[in-house]
């Protein structure tokens, strides 16, 4: 079953253009001047209950306003877009209901209340009855291991564990569908960690859909199943994230360490990627040449040390990415894993 | 209505933190009567005078009830924060719940006012007794009869605040506004009563805010009567169903051309 369908969902803003200097500020007095801005251009895109979904792309790509049309914040200037089989523009004080919304940049817990008077607030917003709030506080306390800050002033609690009450604060209505927008920002790995397990936890346990934007790849790689990938205002990529890794998994990164400097041959395949004296690092392409090909143009003898790795999530994202400000115009990922108009 | 009251209960825990920040107010409430108790004291020379129907106790009293509405109500939540709300986006933070926006700002202003009012009346009625004297015929009964006048009062003055804050949605800056609307409320009906005025203005006035959020209630307390009670109130409750329709729908219309920078 799908918990959100959109539609060639659709946002326009109309941006204010000035020239430079004293002249352009009194110019746009009389001429203002403003360019619009496609923030959103017709994306279409559908996701299933208890998917776990990876929304991503540059700054300024559109994921943000994609959220706030999801959540019923702003309106689509066109399109149509179904959240739970509700139009989130039309009645998004129903829609409140049944979703949560994370913001990792923005508190949305009272910082002068402790968590527990926090959730209890949150509690009466949802229209928990006391006792519901009660055992409800008591459970996301035992999952998120609130017990020992519950009593404490938010002001004075760390990030890592503002998050989590944020987590738990979001929670409180038992949402269908959770919106995390940069979740884990400015967290240290070890908390990252944490909190990646507790999304995924309430995921298997809660069957809570979750719908990710996030800059951080571990988040992604580690969360979520599917990725969707948006840039200027469109979607270049919607794939699993397995069928993601496969695609680019062709291409091994190879680091060598050498006695002295060599040679290398010029085939291809093979992409010398940088070279300093003896420490070279090249890319194979396994679809052109097999990787034990490769290695017999290397002079064995000569070898130190060997180490064969695959290209890491983040210079995928980064050359979709870019791929997309060139028309797509790349190996594996062209055809049909790649969603653009035309295409 | 409940979460409305459960805002408005956080808030009161949250500005109970903060009674010391609102008694440095007090300064600033204190240097104004004391100006005005002079004032007043040389405008009015002999004993027995009267100035525009009020006795020198009244017009005294007068001015301290008005300042301490003023002076109560005082918080930026319907005012800065609802324009930066709109202007910064955060309000994109506060519209995906399950509650008005703009009843989420009022219980929240009401809130403050909640601790802060009370904290001016105690010093109003400290220094009011101690320097002015007690007002003649002033029983205690007058001043639980306009108490919901004076509650209604502070609702109307948040309300058409909020209403000029929501133009945020259209315009850069909304504080413009707000200083002719302030300036309004303080010299005509703060400062000084409607029947200063001349003749001619007083029926204009009289039809504005400025007659149901200050003189009004000051005007039951000081001289009360059950005519005048009346004229109040119902003006009150007109004001303040017509102030939140157009509260709503300035908010409905404007919510439509949210522009969140960002996204």
């Amino acid at each position: 079953m799908n918990v959100i369908e959109a539609e060639n969902l659709s946002k326009t803003f109309r941006v204010k253009r000035k020239e430079k200097g004293l002249q352009g500020s009194l110019k746009a007095i009389f001429h203002p001047q403003t360019e619009a801005v496609h923030a959103v251009d017709r994306i279409s895109f559908t996701v299933e209950e208890g998917e776990m979904l990876a929304f991503i792309g540059p700054n300024g790509a559109g994921k943000s306003t994609t959220i706030k049309m999801l959540t019923g914040i702003l309106y689509p200037d066109d399109g149509a877009v179904k959240v739970l089989g509700i139009d989130p523009s039309k009645k998004r004080k129903q829609l409140a209901y049944q979703i949560g919304t994370v913001f990792g940049q923005k508190e949305q817990l009272w910082t002068h209340l402790t968590p527990y008077d926090n959730f209890r607030f949150f509690g009466a917003i949802y229209d928990l009855p006391d006792a519901e709030a009660e055992a409800r506080i008591r459970e996301l306390s035992e999952i998120f291991e609130l017990d020992a800050f519950i009593n404490t002033p938010v002001r004075s609690l760390s990030l890592g564990q503002r998050i989590r009450c944020e987590l738990a604060a979001s929670l409180i209505h038992k949402p269908r569908v959770l919106f995390l927008d940069e979740p884990t920002i400015g967290l240290d790995p070890v908390v990252k960690e944490n909190i990646r397990s507790l999304i995924k936890q309430m995921n298997k346990e809660l069957h809570t859909t979750i719908f990710l934007t996030s800059h951080d790849v571990g988040d992604i790689e580690k969360l979520c199943k599917r990725i969707v990938i948006v840039n200027n205002g469109k979607i270049v990529l919607d794939d699993s994230m397995t069928h993601l890794k496969y695609h680019y998994l062709n291409k091994k990164i190879v680091e060598l360490k050498l006695h002295e400097e060599a040679v290398l041959p010029q085939l291809a395949g093979i992409t010398v990627l940088k070279q300093n004296g003896g420490h070279v690092k090249l890319e194979v392409d396994t679809g052109i040449m097999k990787i034990n090909d490769a290695l017999r143009h290397i002079d064995a003898e000569n070898m130190v040390d060997i180490n064969i790795s695959n290209i890491p999530l983040e210079n995928i994202i980064m050359e979709i990415y870019k791929a997309e400000g060139s028309s797509l115009k790349r190996g594996p990922l062209d055809g049909n894993h790649l969603k653009k108009e035309g295409l | 209505m409940k979460k409305y009251a459960v805002i408005y209960r956080s808030v009161l825990i949250e500005s109970l933190q903060y009674t010391a920040n609102i008694a440095m107010g007090f300064i600033s409430y204190l240097i104004i009567i004391f100006i005005f108790i002079h004032l007043w004291d040389y405008m009015y020379g002999t004993p027995g005078t009267l100035i525009a129907g009020y006795t020198k106790e009244q017009m005294i009293w007068y001015v301290m009830l008005t300042e301490l509405i003023w002076f109560g109500t005082s918080s930026n939540t319907v005012t800065r924060q609802a324009s930066m709300d709109i202007r910064g986006g955060n309000i994109a933070y506060l519209m995906n719940k399950p509650y008005h926006y703009t009843l989420y700002i009022l219980a929240r202003y009401i809130g403050e006012c909640s601790v802060r009012l009370p904290m001016y009346a105690a010093v109003s009625a400290l220094i009011g007794l101690t320097m002015v004297g007690s007002l003649a015929g002033f029983r205690l009964i007058t001043l639980l009869a306009a108490l919901p006048c004076i509650l209604l009062g502070i609702t109307i003055h948040a309300v058409f605040r909020l209403c000029i804050s929501l133009l945020s949605f259209w315009i850069e800056d909304a504080n413009p506004f707000h200083w002719l609307y302030n300036k309004l409320i303080l010299v005509i009906g703060t400062i000084f009563p409607i029947e200063i005025f001349p003749e001619a203005l007083q029926p204009l006035f009289k039809l504005t805010p400025i007659y149901t959020v200050c003189y009004g209630p000051a005007k039951l307390l000081i001289d009360f009567s059950v005519e005048k009670y009346a004229e109040v109130l119902a003006a009150q409750v007109l004001y303040l169903a017509a102030g939140c329709a157009l509260m709503f729908f300035i908010y409905g219309k404007g919510v439509k051309k949210l522009y969140v920078n960002g996204g």
